[in-house]
């Protein structure tokens, strides 16, 4: 990855960090919530080579990891995302076209997000992490996919936009 | 080419991984940097939370309450019936406390006079359009009422039984057009003719011009042969006015009646006297003047 990518990518991981956790977290979904921060870097890492992926996951997930509501153990959304971001470069986006239609975007965003969170969940009770009742567990996890799926017309075009803009001239 | 780049990417996830879990090490072993990390993330997030609340508060309240709809009315219409039953209850509690008062009346009433009752609800009412003003009771021949009967209320006298069914009775009101009654004037044999006029209006005319008459003076029933259909005694009303005119052969006054006609509930109707004449035992007490309370103040002289 080029070094004058990084700053920029730490400040848009930044600002979606706090508008995730200061305005998208104050709206009551009905059914979950909705993780716009989590599938704006899976939809970033799809555009991304694999070793670029893999760093942009670790930024997110540092950064995840200052949610002051986690409960968890800081740094364990820093290995999922490291270690999720590198398998969707490589599998995921390996195994489908190089342009991804809007559709497949949409679909492997929402599946991802509700995967992250399953792994979230899962390695974090393993870490002694205390953990709800498994209904409110599989009303967030659903609700997460659902309004990942729906809202993707809106902040899939906003990814790629993004995205587009951390390009160095070359790269473009 | 390619692969020394691939082990460089899995060098560097390898890397990254362990820096990963070693993150997590040293959270789990309980180093305060890390908790602190979270901390000043809280204050650096303060601002733009509040922020948010400003915003979306107006927002998420219009949208709590757009959901809260429809229970919301639901629960209005829900207490609106409640309220409705509670007040129809309150009536219903009212109306029970004042007919027991009335029943308690006349009750005390008859017992004093030593008569022979039978009480009855107040079901319905005639107008003057009708045939004259009456009542309609909810007993009748089977509970032993005859018509000719004379019907008392707490207060006195209410009017006659007109006609009987097996379970109502129609009762002539004593202000009645048609109604006609002997009395006499409480504490004297003074005797007259007690006309109704409709509403409270009631005219007795003294059987003498040189009876005499004033204002305040009591009237009672005095009875019919075979109590039939009046008993004796009972308080009929108190002379409001008295026509003072000269020449005529008879005294004429107006009367205030004892019974308030609109406001009848509970009556009962006298089956027998069975002590005879209560004679002036019944005549209603004069209320008692409040005392009066004076107070003396003794000026203190100047000095």
């Amino acid at each position: 990855m080029n070094i004058a990518r990084i700053p920029y990518i730490l400040l848009t991981l930044s600002g979606f960090f706090i508008l995730q956790e200061g305005f998208i977290n104050r709206i009551n979904f009905f059914i979950g919530g909705f993780s716009l921060y989590l599938v704006f870097v899976i939809a970033w890492t799809l555009q991304e080579e694999p070793s670029n992926a893999m760093l942009i996951g670790f930024f997110a997930g540092f950064i995840a990891d200052f949610s002051p509501t986690l409960e968890s153990p800081f740094g364990l959304w820093t290995l999922i995302l490291t270690g999720f971001c590198y398998f969707l470069a490589t599998t995921v986006r390996g195994n489908l076209d190089p342009q991804l239609s809007p559709l497949q975007m949409t679909l492997v965003t929402a599946s991802s997000s509700a995967v992250l969170l399953l792994l979230f969940i899962l390695i974090g009770a393993i870490l002694g992490q205390e953990l709800s009742s498994i209904s409110i567990l599989i009303s967030e996890v659903i609700g997460n996919t659902l309004w990942s799926f729906v809202l993707a017309p809106i902040y899939i075009p906003l990814t790629i936009k993004f995205y587009q803009f951390s390009l160095t001239a070359r790269e473009r | 080419m390619t692969t020394k780049r691939t082990n460089r990417t899995r060098l560097l996830l390898v890397s990254l991984l362990v820096t990963s879990l070693f993150l997590i090490t040293l959270d789990l072993r309980g180093l305060s940097v890390v908790s602190s990390l979270r901390t000043a993330a809280q204050s650096a997030l303060t601002p733009f939370q509040s922020l948010s609340t400003a915003i979306l508060s107006p927002i998420s309240n219009f949208l709590d309450n757009l959901s809260g709809l429809r229970s919301a009315q639901n629960r209005v219409a829900e207490l609106e019936r409640e309220n409705q039953e509670l007040r129809n209850t309150n009536i219903l509690n009212e109306n029970v406390v004042g007919e027991l008062k009335q029943l308690k009346g006349v009750l005390d009433l008859a017992g004093r006079a030593k008569y022979k009752t039978i009480s009855a609800r107040v079901i319905g009412k005639g107008g003057t359009a009708t045939i004259g003003e009456t009542i309609i009771i909810d007993k009748g021949s089977a509970s032993g009422i005859s018509t000719d009967m004379t019907v008392i209320s707490e207060n006195g006298l209410v009017g006659v039984v007109k006609s009987v069914s097996n379970s109502a009775s129609i009762i002539m009101l004593m202000s009645d057009p048609n109604f006609r009654l002997g009395v006499r004037v409480a504490g004297s044999q003074l005797m007259g003719i007690l006309s109704g006029e409709g509403g409270d209006n009631f005219s007795l005319q003294m059987l003498s011009a040189s009876s005499d008459l004033s204002v305040g003076d009591v009237l009672l029933s005095r009875g019919s042969s075979g109590d039939k259909p009046f008993v004796p005694g009972v308080p009929v009303g108190r002379v409001s006015f008295v026509e003072n005119s000269l020449g005529q052969l008879t005294k004429k006054a107006k009367v205030e009646p004892y019974v308030d006609f609109n406001s009848l509930g509970v009556v009962s109707v006298v089956l027998e006297s069975i002590a005879g004449d209560p004679g002036d035992a019944l005549v209603p007490k004069a209320p008692r003047p409040a005392p009066t309370i004076t107070v003396f103040v003794t000026p203190t002289p100047n000095e």
